[in-house]
């Protein structure tokens, strides 16, 4: 049921509010509200969407402009956009996660501002005394063959007079879409980005505000058991130092509050904190070969591989960070989140106070890739706010962001196959070991992390298994969660396996997915951009989730090893912003090519060992093949998009150095693993 | 503490702090410019990148004491308009996604651009290769940069 409403705003502003429950298509967020969207019209013809989730770059604040643009017959850049606080009793889930930002906001936002165009068009109409029918809105007018056009602004009052249940709404039918997947506008606050005036959370303080930084463990698990705090309180600009305690205030450490960063840094190198329990010889090589003995017995095969993944840190560009202002009543928080309506949760939680009592303002995020979704910053923000009674802004430096993450957690896979006379498989086993997410206890369960990962879309009968072992450090939400792993065994596997029979791997795949289907389309259409491999290495791999489908295809130079192009085609459903449809492809390649190149976390003596993009060597741009994106007209729904192209394109990266090279056994490909 | 002078975006600035105060966190935290990014504070990311004396220099590096005397230049100081012929290319083709990293590569792309008008690959590549993006933004940053030679030369 879609609920509609529509009324007269303060200061006479035409409001629409929508939701539409039963959209979601976030299947793990099962129970959360429909989000809400509003769309307003103010007296002076200014169209405003509120946005209910953060834009972390995945693009959502533009997919918003696009759609409220056409259906209330203005421009992109019309509209203005105001993000949502904290709120989930009035916009329903805000969490960027599930690649769900379009798939649950597409349709209210476009059915709220088509309702606020039929309300607009029935007033004028109504003044008129003409059918509705025969006008038209266009360019923030509503016209009519015989009538001097009437501008939105004048139509306001009487628009929100009237009852929007009399009013059909009708959707601008996809044959009239000037936009909607035409549109050559850019990300939305483009022009504040490239003049510096984009707010991130590191931006958001208010003046005044002091600095925290924190001394954190140095090894796993390990707690305060004793601070001097004497020499750092000495330094100039420290106004105080405060524990904080875990899991109430975050991770646990000891925080520096000072006037200024630099001060703050300067008081953290001077505190000298003693630490106990953990875990201070933990080493991610004897995690991982834990996780392979506890594979089950190997099934009879023909072939097998073993594939070992390491653990990964997100490192958004922008480290953590948030701030609070604690009062005696309330608390306001402003935050670079994946979900402003958790954080407000959990701050009221955290200080005892009611929902109502926490304003939670949500900034633009510099990038997030599943670690936003965790709180911890927020706690410690608010921990060192009501101690210090001023308003306090965290910040990591970088070192913190890799060595205190919530990581993608280490996998060892067994592929077995078992092939017919001609070297095609016609069985298979997939044998997974793992470790839950220990940010959310529902993925410690075979089947939920099953779920997540399992996408395998050929028609080869077998089973997949989980097994899975405590996990030795935070693991949480990456890019793709459990998919990220599956499919690039499954993918690395299914290339080995056509590669000794002499296949060819778009073949090979073709012959495995039904025909008519979207999967099959797209592997169509990016074999004919890719043409002929001729000298190259080619990797191949497709996949299905979120709704959406994808063939990625990777060309590597023989001589070089370097990959030099990477074709991908994909059916996102309808692509609303298509600019953005395509840098989320080209950014889930990045990550791949980045991944299969060499940047894994590894675990030393209880503690991280990378602490910057020097050794958690992210790709740079003179490693970045020629990326060409297709997207594939398609009818259907709006499909997820923010995770679908890591799990293939890292496959068929690795796949195509694989080619002539050594087989895929992990990743990075080439490297020792953990 | 001492008192720098600082000669920031055509403008005498002071800020009072110690000498050996990263120039980024005077920036940040003293001027306001927060345009100016933190992305590792040790020179390995470009996040900060800004100009002294028209070079692309690592404010998280430079101390305040030796920026002295120098002319410093932060994406504020660029275009507030956004009308420089690289913001230009930059909002043209659609570059940023979070855009956290940006205005680094941008302010790497006017100095590339500064010394080399018509930038070949291998030039774009050397100049921007210690600007990460996490986002994976790169082949929209070479091509705005090559359009940006292109608009700065005065071509449509
Ligand atoms: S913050 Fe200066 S290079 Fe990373
Ligand atoms: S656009 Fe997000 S880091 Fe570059």
């Amino acid at each position: 049921m879609i609920t509609r409403r529509a009324f007269l705003g303060t200061a006479g502003v035409l409001v629409v509010s929508v939701s539409v429950p039963g959209t979601s298509g976030a299947t793990s967020a099962a129970g959360a509200l429909a989000p809400t969207v509003f769309v307003r019209v103010d007296r002076r013809g200014r169209v405003v969407a509120t946005v209910p989730k953060p834009d972390a770059g995945q693009g959502v604040r533009t997919m918003a402009a696009v759609l409220v643009a056409e259906e209330l017959a203005v421009e992109v850049a019309d509209v203005a956009l105001e993000q949502a606080p904290g709120d989930t009793a009035t916009y329903g889930s805000q969490a960027v996660a599930n690649s769900s930002s379009s798939r649950q906001l597409a349709e209210p936002l476009r059915t709220a501002a088509a309702t606020a165009r039929c309300l607009l068009v029935a007033a004028a109409a109504a003044r008129w005394g003409v059918p509705p029918e025969e006008c038209v809105a266009r360019a923030g007018r509503v016209e009519h063959p015989r009538r001097k056009a009437l501008p939105y602004r004048v139509l306001v009052s009487e628009a929100a007079a009237l009852d929007p249940a009399t009013v059909p709404v009708t959707l601008t039918p996809p044959e009239r879409w000037r936009l909607i997947g035409r549109t050559r506008a850019g990300r939305a606050d483009a022009r504040d980005i490239v003049t510096g005036r984009a707010r991130y959370g590191i931006d958001a303080p208010p003046s005044g505000s002091l600095v925290a930084v924190v001394a954190r463990p140095p090894w796993l698990g390990a707690l305060v058991s004793s601070a001097a705090d004497a020499a750092a309180l000495a330094v100039p600009g420290v106004v105080a130092v405060v524990r904080l305690d875990p899991p109430a205030a975050g991770q646990g450490g000891v925080a520096v509050i000072a006037s200024s960063t630099a001060a703050a840094l300067r008081g953290r190198d001077a505190l000298r904190v003693g630490w106990t329990g953990g875990t201070p010889a933990a080493d991610s090589r004897e995690w991982l070969a834990g996780l392979e003995s506890a594979l089950p017995a190997a099934p009879a095969a023909d072939v097998r591989r073993v594939y070992r993944l390491p653990l990964l840190a997100h490192a958004p560009m922008e480290p953590m960070n948030a701030t609070a202002h604690v009062t005696a009543t309330g608390a306001e928080v402003w935050a670079p989140t994946q979900d402003p309506g958790r954080v407000r949760t959990q701050v009221a939680r955290q200080l005892g106070l009611p929902e109502s009592a926490v304003r939670v303002t949500a900034t633009l995020a510099g990038g997030a890739f599943g670690r936003r979704i965790e709180t911890d910053p927020v706690l410690e923000a608010v921990a060192c706010a009501r101690a210090a009674g001023r308003p306090v802004t965290v910040r990591w430096t970088r070192d913190d962001d890799t060595r205190h993450d919530s990581y993608r957690p280490m996998s060892v896979h067994r592929l077995s196959a078992t092939l017919d006379a001609d070297g095609l498989p016609v069985g298979r086993s997939h044998q997974v070991a793992t470790w839950p997410l220990t940010v959310n206890p529902a993925f410690d369960n075979p089947a939920i992390v099953r779920l997540s990962g399992n996408h395998f879309p050929y028609a080869v009968p077998g089973d997949v298994s989980v097994t899975l072992r405590p996990a030795p450090l935070r693991t949480g939400f990456w890019r793709a969660v459990y998919a990220g792993q599956f499919g690039y065994a499954e993918e690395c596997f299914l290339g080995e396996v056509a590669r000794r029979g002499g296949h060819d791997q778009v073949d090979v795949r073709r012959r495995l997915l039904p025909e008519d289907s979207r999967l099959r389309r797209v592997l169509d259409v990016a074999a004919e951009r890719a043409g002929r491999a001729g000298s190259s290495s080619r990797g191949v791999a497709c996949h299905l989730d979120y709704g959406s489908a994808i063939a990625v295809i990777a060309d590597a130079d023989p001589g070089t090893r370097r990959v030099v192009r990477v074709h991908a085609a994909v059916d996102v459903g309808v692509a609303v912003h298509p600019s953005g449809v395509v840098a989320q492809v080209e950014g889930g390649v990045l990550d791949a090519l980045s991944t299969v190149l060499g940047a894994q976390i590894t675990v030393r003596d209880g503690a991280v060992v990378q602490s910057s993009f020097r050794d958690y060597p992210w790709a740079r741009i003179g490693d970045c093949p020629d990326i060409d994106v297709r997207l594939v007209p398609s009818t259907a729904p709006i499909g997820g998009l923010g995770e679908l192209a890591y799990p293939p394109a890292a496959a068929a990266i690795a796949s195509a150095l694989a080619e002539g090279g050594d087989p895929v056994t992990g990743m990075p490909y080439g490297a020792p693993v953990g | 503490m001492g008192r720098y002078r600082l000669h920031v975006n055509g403008r005498q600035r002071v800020v009072d702090v110690p000498g050996d105060t990263p120039l980024l966190w005077a920036l940040r935290d003293e001027l306001g410019l927060t345009g100016t990014k933190y992305g590792c504070g040790v020179g390995a990311c470009g996040a900060c990148v800004s100009l002294v004396d028209g070079a692309a220099e690592r404010p998280c590096v430079r101390t305040v004491e030796e920026s002295e005397r120098t002319r410093i230049t932060t994406i504020e100081g660029l275009s507030p308009r956004g009308d420089h012929a690289v913001q230009r290319a930059w909002v043209e083709l659609d570059v940023a996604q979070c855009g956290y990293c940006q205005p680094g590569q941008i302010m790497s792309a006017v100095a590339l651009l500064a010394e080399h008008p018509d930038p070949d690959d291998a030039q774009i590549e050397e100049a921007l290769r210690d600007n990460v993006c996490r986002c994976g933004t790169y082949p929209r940053i070479r091509a705005a940069v090559r359009r940006a030679a292109e608009l700065a030369r005065g071509e449509r």
